[in-house]
């Protein structure tokens, strides 16, 4: 029936599509153009863990930090000279081992992830770092201590609220992860150094907000699929390198057709999303996802870390705690997010909202429900969907979106 | 004002008319009971009436009163005289009540979700139907779980709500001096809220003599703990424990009747443990039953584990009490052990809010000062972290020798795991472990 | 115009041909393993019903259900929520909830006054509410789907049943068995727990009369009776039959594609 098994490549999933479409069925039509090769690269890196840039990296004695959660200040890593790396949980196939430490109320994401971890495939790592992000990742870090043997393991203590007490704490909280970096692997960050790694990191913030910019437009020049493979690269790769390439990619795309044959545009809203071949599916219906509010999307490239600020933790903290598009975690900020994506909807043109979670996930059922209230206020059409962080249930999506944008039409 | 203008006035007093209704019809039941147990549980019936009176009062006649929570500091609450409840209260007030089941349908119905804590959706679910008296002013949970953040946020803006004045105290996540000194310094700020928003002022002194009732409480507390060590263990679900919760740190926090109460009842235990007398006849198997008691469907099951199997829950997660006095020299003393107690010392905050150790190291402490023959974690489908500790709990039952079970249930919801099929796997696990 | 439209379920196939704005013919074929198998063979029969000799007849063919992206023939696909709706609308257009009870899965669609569906839920998660969880019951007790039908309209007291899973359900029906429940009680239990999860899903869009069935499952007279005892509210019979309601929409979606297009 429909092809389900997605293989590594999402090669399978278009495949499939096509294989189903009858002939007035593609609404989206791909350009038969010269694939990108930064695009390619970026793809790739999604598909795996350590990319090859990433494992060249290591080869030269690089080292590589892991991070649960967007809100772990990546600048500090980078200023200690390693490579953070979002963590995923791509290419797992099974929860056995993490099942006798989670239960079956933990989502999908935390089960895959820290089962890869007790199986040895985040050996490439030098060290972790977590925040309390949520109920479930959280909880990683107390199995992960107990049971996998990694030489550096680090948890910051992430407030839920972003006045400027809040901020200060995080300042120490980031000065003591500075320090105990400095201590552990014997390299000293200085004041110096920080700025440098903030002043790269807003550069790869500026270069995505330009590839958003591009999707802007009447016949934006890239995918929804192919936009989250690009952000989900930009978390798994040496830093200068992804911004070569994402320069590079930008000056291809405004050579670029664009895709003008698309049946609405749509935002897509939600939490760690990392799989691009979700998002095919959704685009597969004709919809085009233009923009978003997503952990590997706007809400972390939106802002900069202000590179005015006398001191560079004091920037960090800010940036992390009140600056930044914030997440359903942060307890004072609910309508400023509901803003962030009513601004977003008109500067997209955006004909309705998808909001997606991971089953047992709260944060986002309460998002989702909130933000939700007000696009039924503003009469904007939103569908809620449920997943699981490996992709399945391939026919159900497509049915659910199909309908969605049937609705959305006359 | 008669009950029908008071729900034309939204008021949203009706289930707490209802439940006043039925505590006083309990203690009438239980004062025809002469026992000394009966009297401790009409006593704590009659605590609780007046605590709805209080509320209701308040409501009625415009006065003053806040939501606040056990653990976000009800020894300030006390001290600025302010009449505080709970919005989580109102669940549990469903608890026992026939509407229970179909208020959890009408939740599911808002477009809430059904796989987050249940006394969350319901608490908002009970606001939205304006089943909620509104006040002054909120005191927001925003530990220790998601569940918790998200329901105060979507409180906040819900459209009845949205004009009243929200605080919550931001927690940290380790436990420390640091982390301490934060705390006592968003209670401070709590109190600046508050004073702000009721118009009362904290006395130091006034807060000293809370702190230093509540602390007579706490060693009655303690005092109370060491005699259900006994064997046979004098009270089981029905006494005890989550009795001593709610006079404590909900419906008598450093008031002298609680801590009267709290006299009587050790008093009461004492001569149980001389006489050796239980709640069974015959006691065959000391459990640990790790979270909150499964309040919507509780007389359909933990009675039976008595009967049964002769199974006495010698303690709970809100029987557990390694609480800390307070030291109440200065204000800055207290603020901080008041900040200890409800960030580090509260149950289940205490297990939930940080890392998983306490899921650890209180079963230890707990198996071995109650030898307690098996544990119980109940899995309520709102504990994701908790749910998530299960492996940790496990092993270190095994390295205490002794059995442990995860069930799954909701403690509010008997369709999730029926109370047939709870019985079923208990009873499954006992014959496994060769217990009673 | 001359229209078809395919509906592709998991026990079903259903086509419905349409020459302007009357139905033609229709057919309804037990489902094969292979949709675009099942998908021609029902057009086929249709279009041999209604006097027409080939595929070629048909103006514009419209493909829906579990099965639509296999069904070659078609010159577009719609989803399955779209057509149900669309067909309940044509054929009682005071209707606003419909409810879709299949094979394999189950879905409420709300509609405004024009017919336009403005939400929806779908369970195609699991057979509670749908053909399957009946097939289910009706083999635990041995008296085939109608049988189950008519016992459960017999009773005076249905007995209660906790499980919404079929397969827990089927633990539980077994039990009541052998403590002696009387059949038509144990009938009428299973059909007030479907009817309580089937309103569980129609009070999440919100019911809006006038209500309709469509489905195979519709035409099961306990359920009806069962669901309109938990709503609260009558259900409107459609003028044809249920199960066929989906083609129709689909028909008629293909009658305005071709309008569009002249």
């Amino acid at each position: 029936m429909e092809s389900s098994e997605r293989k590594l490549t999402g090669v399978t999933i278009k495949e499939a599509a096509s294989k189903g479409e009858n002939k007035a069925e593609a609404k989206v039509k791909r350009e038969a153009k010269a694939k990108s090769k930064p695009l390619q690269e970026f793809q790739e890196a999604t598909q795996t863990l350590a990319n090859p840039a990433l494992q060249d990296w290591k080869k030269q004695g690089g080292k590589v930090i892991g991070c649960y959660c967007s809100y772990v200040p990546e600048e500090v890593i980078t200023a200690a000279g390693f490579v953070p790396f979002r963590m995923r949980g791509t290419g797992s196939t099974s929860t056995e081992l993490a099942d006798a430490c989670l239960s079956s109320i933990n989502c999908s994401f935390s089960r895959h992830s820290l089962d890869m971890g007790l199986r040895g495939e985040y050996s490439f790592l030098d060290g972790v770092v977590w925040v309390n992000s949520c109920d479930h990742v959280r909880r990683i870090y107390d199995h992960w201590k107990r049971k996998i043997v990694t030489p550096y393991l680090h948890f910051l203590s992430l407030p839920k609220k972003t006045t400027d007490v809040q901020v200060g704490w995080y300042r120490d909280e980031i000065t003591t992860f500075k320090e105990s970096l400095e201590k552990h692997f014997g390299t000293p960050i200085t004041e110096e150094r920080l700025w440098e790694a903030i002043r790269l990191h807003n550069e790869t913030r500026r270069l995505q907000r330009q590839l958003y910019e591009l999707r802007k437009r009447k016949s934006p020049p890239i995918t929804g699929a192919e936009t989250l493979a690009v952000m989900v690269a930009g978390s798994a790769m040496p830093r200068e390198h992804y911004n070569q390439l994402l320069k590079k990619m930008l000056d291809e795309l405004g050579r670029t057709d664009g895709h003008a044959n698309y049946r609405a545009r749509l935002m897509l809203i939600g939490g760690i999303l990392d799989d691009p071949a979700y998002i095919e599916v959704i685009e597969s219906q004709g919809g085009l996802v233009v923009t978003d509010s997503l952990c590997y999307g706007s809400r972390i490239m939106w802002k900069d870390v202000n590179e005015k600020a006398s001191d560079a933790i004091t920037a960090l903290a800010r940036y992390y705690i009140a600056d930044r598009p914030h997440c359903p975690r942060m307890f004072d900020r609910q309508l400023d997010r509901s803003a962030f994506v009513m601004d977003m909807i008109r500067q997209f043109k955006v004909d309705g909202v998808i909001s997606e979670r991971l089953m047992f996930c709260d944060n986002w059922t309460g998002e989702a429900f909130m933000v939700g209230e007000d696009l039924k206020e503003k009469g904007i059409p939103y569908i809620r969907l449920d997943r699981e962080y490996i992709l399945t249930g391939i026919g159900q999506l497509r049915t659910r979106i199909q309908a969605f944008l049937e609705t959305m039409e006359r | 004002m008669d009950k029908k203008e008071i729900t034309q006035k939204g008021l949203g007093l009706e289930r707490y008319y209802q439940e006043r209704e039925w505590f006083n019809f309990l203690c009438q039941m239980l004062a025809q009971d002469p026992s000394e147990t009966s009297q401790l549980s009409k006593e704590i019936t009659e605590i609780t009436v007046s605590r709805y009176d209080e509320i209701i009062r308040c409501a009625e006649e415009g006065k003053p009163f806040i939501m606040g929570y056990f653990c976000a500091a009800p020894e300030i609450y006390e001290a600025l005289d302010l009449p505080w409840y709970m919005i989580m209260a109102t669940p549990f007030l469903a608890a026992s009540a026939p509407y229970l089941l179909e208020d959890i349908d009408a939740a599911e119905r808002m477009g809430l979700g059904t796989d987050w804590c249940t006394a969350c959706r319901l608490t908002l679910y009970y606001i939205e139907s304006g089943l909620t008296p509104k006040p002054n002013a909120l005191i927001a949970l925003i530990h220790p779980c998601d569940a918790a953040t998200m329901l105060h946020q979507a409180v906040y803006r819900n459209k009845r709500w949205r004009d009243v004045p929200i605080f919550a105290m931001d927690p940290p996540y380790f436990e420390d001096q640091r982390g301490i000194d934060y705390y006592a310094g968003e209670l401070k700020r709590m109190v600046a809220f508050l004073e702000e928003h009721t118009g009362r002022k904290l006395d130091i002194d006034r807060l000293r003599e809370i702190c230093l009732e509540s602390n007579k409480q706490y060693e009655l507390w303690l005092e109370y703990a060491q005699l259900r060590r006994a064997v046979p263990c004098p009270h089981g679900w029905a006494v005890g424990g989550p009795q001593c919760f709610a006079i404590t740190q909900v419906f008598q926090a450093g008031r002298p009747r609680g801590t009267a109460w709290m006299r009587k009842l050790v008093d009461h235990t004492e001569k149980m443990v001389k006489e050796k007398k239980g709640p069974v006849a015959k006691e065959r198997i000391r459990y640990f039953w790790f979270d909150l008691l499964p309040f919507g469907w509780v007389f359909e099951f933990l009675p039976w584990l008595e009967e049964e199997w002769g199974a006495v829950m010698v303690m709970d997660m809100f029987g557990y009490t390694p609480y800390t006095l307070i030291d109440t020299r200065n204000e800055d003393t207290m603020l901080k052990g008041i900040a200890k107690r409800n960030l580090y010392e509260s149950p289940m905050v205490r297990q939930a809010r940080g890392i998983a150790d306490y899921f650890a190291s209180d079963i230890t402490r707990v198996v071995k000062d109650y030898k307690i023959d098996c544990v119980i974690w109940p899995g309520h489908m709102g504990h994701k972290d908790g749910s998530a500790s299960t492996g940790i709990m496990r092993e270190v039952c095994r390295d205490l020798g002794v059995p442990y079970i995860h069930i799954g249930l909701d403690l509010f919801d008997k369709r999730y795991t029926t109370p047939e099929q709870c019985k079923d796997k208990i009873s499954q696990f006992f014959t496994a472990m060769g217990l009673g | 115009m001359i229209v078809g439209g395919c509906d592709v379920g998991s026990a079903t196939g259903k086509a419905v041909v349409m020459k302007d704005s009357t139905i033609a013919s229709y057919t309804i074929i037990p489902s094969t393993t292979r949709p675009e198998v099942t998908a021609r063979v029902a057009m086929d029969e249709a279009i041999k019903r209604s006097g027409l000799s080939s595929l070629g007849d048909l103006q514009y063919i419209v493909g829906t259900g579990y099965g639509r992206l296999k069904v070659p023939f078609a010159n577009e696909n719609i989803s399955e929520i779209t057509c149900h709706a669309r067909g309940a609308y044509w054929l009682l257009p005071t209707v606003r909830t419909v409810l879709d009870i299949g094979g394999q899965d189950c879905k409420a669609m709300s509609l405004d006054d024009k017919g336009k569906v403005i939400d929806f839920v779908l369970n195609d998660k699991c057979a509670a509410g749908t053909g399957r969880f009946f097939e289910a019951m009706a083999r635990v007790l041995d008296c085939g789907l109608e049988g189950l039908s008519s016992l459960s309209l017999q009773s005076k007291s249905p007995a209660t049943i906790t499980s919404q899973c079929s397969v827990f359900a089927e633990s539980e029906v077994i039990t009541l068995v052998n403590e002696g429940t009387e059949l038509v009680d144990i009938a009428a239990g299973l059909h007030n727990a479907i009817a309580n999860r089937l309103h569980s899903m129609l009070r999440r869009i919100g019911l809006v009369e006038d209500v309709a069935l469509t489905g195979g499952c519709a035409k099961n007279e306990g359920l009806v009776k069962a669901l309109e005892e938990k709503l609260g509210v009558s259900v409107r019979k459609l003028p044809e039959d249920p199960q066929i309601v989906g083609a129709i929409g689909a028909a008629l979606i293909a009658k305005e594609r071709l309008s569009r297009q002249s």
